[in-house]
């Protein structure tokens, strides 16, 4: 059960301009997530889903508002700071699975190990047993274009997992795939994230996911709300 | 096509408009330096055409003779007992006004109308053209002439020949009715035929006789060929341009490969630009084609919009072109004059056809460009048009193909630069051939060496190390182009920069041979018998000088040889002088020969282009008739496009004496040099000068650089066309991979590990294109210095390679690539993650 707040958002407000005009996503926004907790976002398209994970993350500097990661309030960091930040606590699954075309499965897993320290021969039997966790050991000197819609997803699962960090932002994991293997990914969201321990915040759509959800918020009118889909 | 259509596709160039900047320059530098050469070289020998033209008339035929001129009574022989009325005498030579120097023209100002030129009918009925007859000592010069000399009507000038300082005095000033009027008027003093006569010293000679002779009137022709003396010749004014023509066809063809290298790089820079508007727009297609737009509407919509860039594009590279003409202008003419003939001020003369050639020139290359592309947008159905990969492993079985036809046109163009006879274009369609076969194997090339890369560096600096290989490698149907090109440009420049290297080590080694007197006198170039007795003169007083050892001289002259106006160097030779000869071929004891018999020595390029080989006998025409003289050597020469040699004595025996063009001092040993030179130098009258032989040494490297000024410049463009080929395609490269950069932004990746990571792939394809330009560029050099120079100018050097060289091009195509990788590296690391991740 979810402990402490690993995610703390803090009167958080972001805006973009469009053809000369101002457009506010969200304003005042606040939430925390506990260690461990598994929110899922929901809200309508272009309701600022994705944005609010972009302004967790730090790829994304919010107008006002702080964001704090396990103490550390990344708002604060330069743009090099929170991209260390990055590289060492979060990881990041995209609706369009985002894998580098020209690197192999096993490089995608690689390269999140290498920004962080020299590769040893310890990362690659890790990323050997993910793999084959996955069920992708075969397919580890594959280049991800010739993969299926569900196996780059899973690839991605392992990328956001591979160096160990304290929170997992997924934009949409199940948006590209079908049914079944969308539940097929759920399934390993659950096994390698929530049953791990580890802080997951999703933007989702999928009914599925909402029912596996610790708890579920919307962005609604600029603001987050509070919501209990399991309610009759 | 549907407007709307239609407006997708624009709106999409609106939104890049660097790639659309990029696209035009890619047409309009490519065209611009095709038109400049065109036009540059047109006008200059338009100009020197339109100038024998305007003071012509409607000369059919000229009459002329070797130097020292024709005997005037042939004039009247011609005109009293051959009766033939249409004659217009002329004597001409140059004359020096302070620094400045004129030519100055003497005519019949009483000549047949019919005859007249243009500027001579614009002045027939004022009076002041008989005057020139009536008051001895009389000139006319142009209005622009005179404002340049702050001259008046009534005004005297001083002028000086060969034979001293003659007093002009100016009685009208002609104003010209047109631009080639003014052009053909330009530098000139104009007198009748005695003033002439007297002030250059051509006493009962003249220059050359003007005829008009109708075409069908050839026993006209024939009754004047009958009397003509044996030292005189009869040339239709055809012959003259085409003699000017052939002269500096060789120089023409070689200034217009170089604009088509540019070209060629230009057209890899239109097809990689054109490639990457249709890749980029694959999304855009594969959505149209799915809404139900026809492949026939695809290809249509990207010619279409091809069409309109190449008109743009054409049009920016024709002003260009005409901007860039002018200063190729003045050194086109610049070398013409250093090496072919005089030409006078040319100015640019443009003409619909030039334009026209310029036109088709840019919406052919575009529109060839862009076929492939179009083509390649059209073939794939619907849902392939939206999947990369496939689009990739589509273009690397193309590379195979491509790679094995680089080998044939490789082949071809070995074979076609070896075995062409004396062509010139031959050969250089054969270099051509090489350049495109190279630069289709860059891709495999390309692909290999990246192989090798992603393997020492992976194992160095692990994934991310391996990346830069992979993305040059992954996107090769980009890269490979791009490579390709710059490939191409930095070959040509090796190339080029190793012949030239070759050539100059083999002029130096030459004119350090040659020059072999301590001190050289220069006598004025208008060679007259008057002028002779005066050169005679200083002979002799500088070699009763205390510390003069020996003598030799030259006298460079004009004659008839083999039916042809030929240059002659007639040489007085001491031992020492004659060492500076270096013989290609001979036959036995040359220098005994050259002296006691009637024998001459070709020089490598008069050999060359006139097929001629020791032990044949050449035809010169004396006032005593044809006379043998058998080629006894063939010397290395390479101060021009080809003449003879002969002895004084030989000449002296056959033609009148015109003096001396200059006199080898050979001083005593120890002697201080320079000292000597200025005590001798205060000898001579200007225009006669002295020179050590280091300074003439200078003088004539100074030439030779010169003459290479043009082939620098071109060859700058060339690479910089080059350069923004590379660019554009990684401009096109970072913006198709925003969103993969996006991605590593999010996942840790700083922006100085992004920009080293772009830097790094720019880097990999400069040095790939670096590595294969060397072996390239050798095979350029070897074939511009065994074929097209030999052929062009029939000179023969030593091939001297040159480290510097090679690395000079190694750094060349890096620092090119990674210059143009920095503005793609800045901006993508400046993108800010979220940005990169929306754009698709």
């Amino acid at each position: 059960m979810p402990t402490e707040a690993a995610v703390s958002i803090q009167k958080l407000s972001k805006s973009y301009e469009e053809s000369g005009r101002r457009h506010q996503i969200f304003t005042d926004l606040n939430l925390d997530v506990s260690r461990g907790e598994f929110i899922v976002l929901l809200g309508r398209s272009g309701s600022g889903k994705s944005t609010l994970l972009n302004l967790i993350s730090g790829i994304d500097p919010p107008d006002a508002g702080s964001v704090i990661i396990n103490g550390t309030d990344i708002t604060a960091l330069s743009e090099h700071g929170r991209t260390l930040f990055r590289r060492h606590h979060l990881g990041f699954i995209f609706q369009s699975y985002n894998l580098i075309p020209t690197l192999t499965v096993a490089e995608n897993l690689l390269l999140p190990l290498e920004l962080i320290r020299p590769l040893a021969r310890a990362d690659r039997d890790k990323v050997a047993t993910l793999l084959d966790k996955l069920g992708l050991a075969d397919r580890c000197e594959t280049y991800p274009d010739r993969l299926s819609g569900g196996e780059q997803q899973r690839v991605a699962i392992a990328r956001a997992l591979v160096h160990d960090p304290d929170l997992i932002l997924a934009d949409e994991p199940t948006g590209n795939l079908d049914l079944e293997t969308g539940s097929q990914v759920l399934a390993l969201l659950d096994t390698l994230v929530k049953k791990a321990g580890k802080t997951l915040v999703m933007a989702t759509h999928s009914r599925e996911v909402i029912g596996q959800a610790d708890r579920i918020v919307s962005i609604r009118d600029q603001s987050l709300v509070p919501v209990d889909e399991r309610c009759p | 096509m549907s407007a709307v259509l239609n407006r997708a596709s624009r709106n999409f160039l609106w939104r890049h408009p660097w790639q659309l900047v990029l696209a035009l320059l890619g047409i309009a530098l490519g065209v611009a330096v095709v038109v400049a050469i065109e036009l540059a070289m047109e006008s200059a020998l338009a100009s020197f055409d339109q100038t024998r033209k305007a003071f012509s008339g409607a000369a059919t035929h000229r009459i002329v003779a070797g130097d020292g001129g024709l005997d005037e009574k042939l004039y009247t022989r011609l005109r009293v007992e051959q009766g033939i009325q249409q004659l217009s005498p002329i004597v001409s030579g140059y004359v020096r006004r302070a620094n400045d120097s004129f030519r100055l023209i003497g005519i019949d100002p009483l000549v047949e109308k019919s005859f007249q030129s243009a500027w001579q009918k614009q002045y027939s009925d004022v009076g002041f053209l008989a005057r020139l007859i009536a008051e001895p000592g009389t000139a006319l010069v142009s209005e622009q002439t005179a404002a340049r000399l702050h001259l008046k009507v009534g005004d005297e000038i001083m002028v000086e020949a060969g034979n001293g300082e003659r007093r002009l005095k100016v009685i009208a000033l002609l104003s010209p009715s047109h631009a080639i009027s003014e052009q053909a008027l330009s530098g000139l003093i104009i007198t009748d035929i005695a003033t002439a006569q007297e002030v250059l010293g051509l006493y009962g000679r003249l220059s050359s006789i003007d005829a008009l002779i109708d075409k069908d009137a050839s026993d006209t022709l024939a009754r004047i060929r009958r009397i003509l003396p044996a030292n005189v010749l009869l040339l239709s004014a055809d012959d003259q341009s085409q003699a000017m023509r052939e002269m500096t066809r060789a120089f023409s063809i070689n200034l217009k490969a170089l604009g088509l290298l540019s070209l060629l790089v230009g057209l890899f820079l239109i097809y990689n630009t054109m490639t990457f508007l249709v890749v980029q727009r694959r999304r855009l297609i594969g959505s149209l084609r799915a809404l139900g737009v026809t492949r026939r509407q695809v290809f249509q919509l990207i010619i279409n919009e091809a069409f309109w860039l190449a008109i743009a594009g054409t049009a920016i590279g024709i002003a260009l072109g005409i901007m860039l003409a002018q200063g190729l202008l003045h050194l086109i003419s610049g070398t013409i004059n250093a090496v072919y003939f005089r030409l006078d001020a040319a100015s640019l003369m443009i003409t619909p056809v030039q334009l026209g050639k310029g036109i088709l020139l840019g919406l052919g290359a575009t529109l060839l460009a862009v076929l492939p592309p179009a083509l390649e947008a059209t073939r794939l159905p619907p849902m392939t048009v939206l999947i990369r990969s496939q689009l990739e492993s589509g273009v690397r079985r193309l590379i195979k193909v491509a790679g094995m036809a680089g080998g044939l046109f490789i082949a071809i163009g070995l074979a076609l630069a070896l075995w062409s006879g004396k062509s010139i274009s031959l050969g250089l369609v054969g270099i051509f051939l090489l350049l495109f076969g190279f630069a289709l194997l860059t891709p495999v090339f390309t692909l290999m060496v990246m192989k090798l890369v992603e393997r020492v560096f992976g194992r160095i600096s692990g994934v991310l190390g391996r990346l830069p290989a992979r993305m040059v490698s992954a996107e090769i149907s980009r890269t490979g182009i791009a490579i390709a090109a710059l490939m191409m440009a930095v070959a040509a420049t090796i190339g080029m920069d190793l012949m030239i290297g070759s050539f100059r080590h083999t002029v130096q080694e030459w004119l350090q041979g040659a020059l072999r007197a301590d001190l050289y006198v220069a006598l004025p170039a208008e060679k007259t018998p008057a002028s002779a007795s005066e050169a005679h003169r200083l002979k002799a007083k500088l070699a009763a000088h205390a510390d003069v050892q020996m003598l030799s001289s030259l006298l460079a002259v004009n004659l008839i040889a083999n039916d042809a106006l030929t240059r002659v160097s007639v040489y007085e030779l001491n031992p020492q002088a004659r060492r500076g000869f270096v013989f290609k071929q001979a036959a036995g004891t040359v220098w005994d020969r050259f002296e006691r018999e009637q024998t001459i020595i070709a020089t490598e390029p008069y050999a060359y282009h006139h097929d001629v080989k020791v032990g044949q006998t050449i035809m010169m025409r004396t006032e005593k008739g044809q006379q043998p003289f058998e080629v006894i050597a063939v010397e290395a020469d390479y101060s021009d496009q080809g003449h003879l040699v002969m002895s004084r004595r030989n000449y002296g025996r056959y033609w009148p004496d015109l003096g001396y063009s200059g006199i080898g001092i050979y001083a005593k040993p120890g002697v201080d040099l320079k000292r000597l030179e200025d005590q001798l130098g205060q000898w001579l009258k200007p225009p006669q000068s002295i020179q050590s032989n280091r300074a003439i040494y200078k003088a004539s490297m100074g030439l030779f650089e010169q003459t290479f000024t043009i082939t620098e410049n071109l060859r700058w463009l060339s690479a910089i066309i080059a350069f923004v080929g590379v660019f554009s395609a990684l401009m096109a490269l970072q913006f198709e991979r925003t969103r993969q950069l996006g991605v590593l932004r999010a996942i840790g990746v700083t922006p100085v590990q992004l920009t080293a990571l772009i830097i790094g792939e720019t880097g990999l394809m400069g040095l790939v294109a670096g590595l294969f330009a060397v072996p390239v560029g050798y095979v350029v050099a070897y074939v511009l210095i065994f074929v097209i120079y030999l052929r062009s100018f029939g000179w023969t050097m030593a091939f001297y390679s040159n480290a510097a060289v090679v690395y000079q091009g190694l750094a060349l195509a890096f620092g090119a690539a990674l210059l143009a990788g920095v503005l793609p590296a800045l901006k993508m690391a400046r993108t800010r993650p979220a940005e990169a991740l929306r754009n698709e």
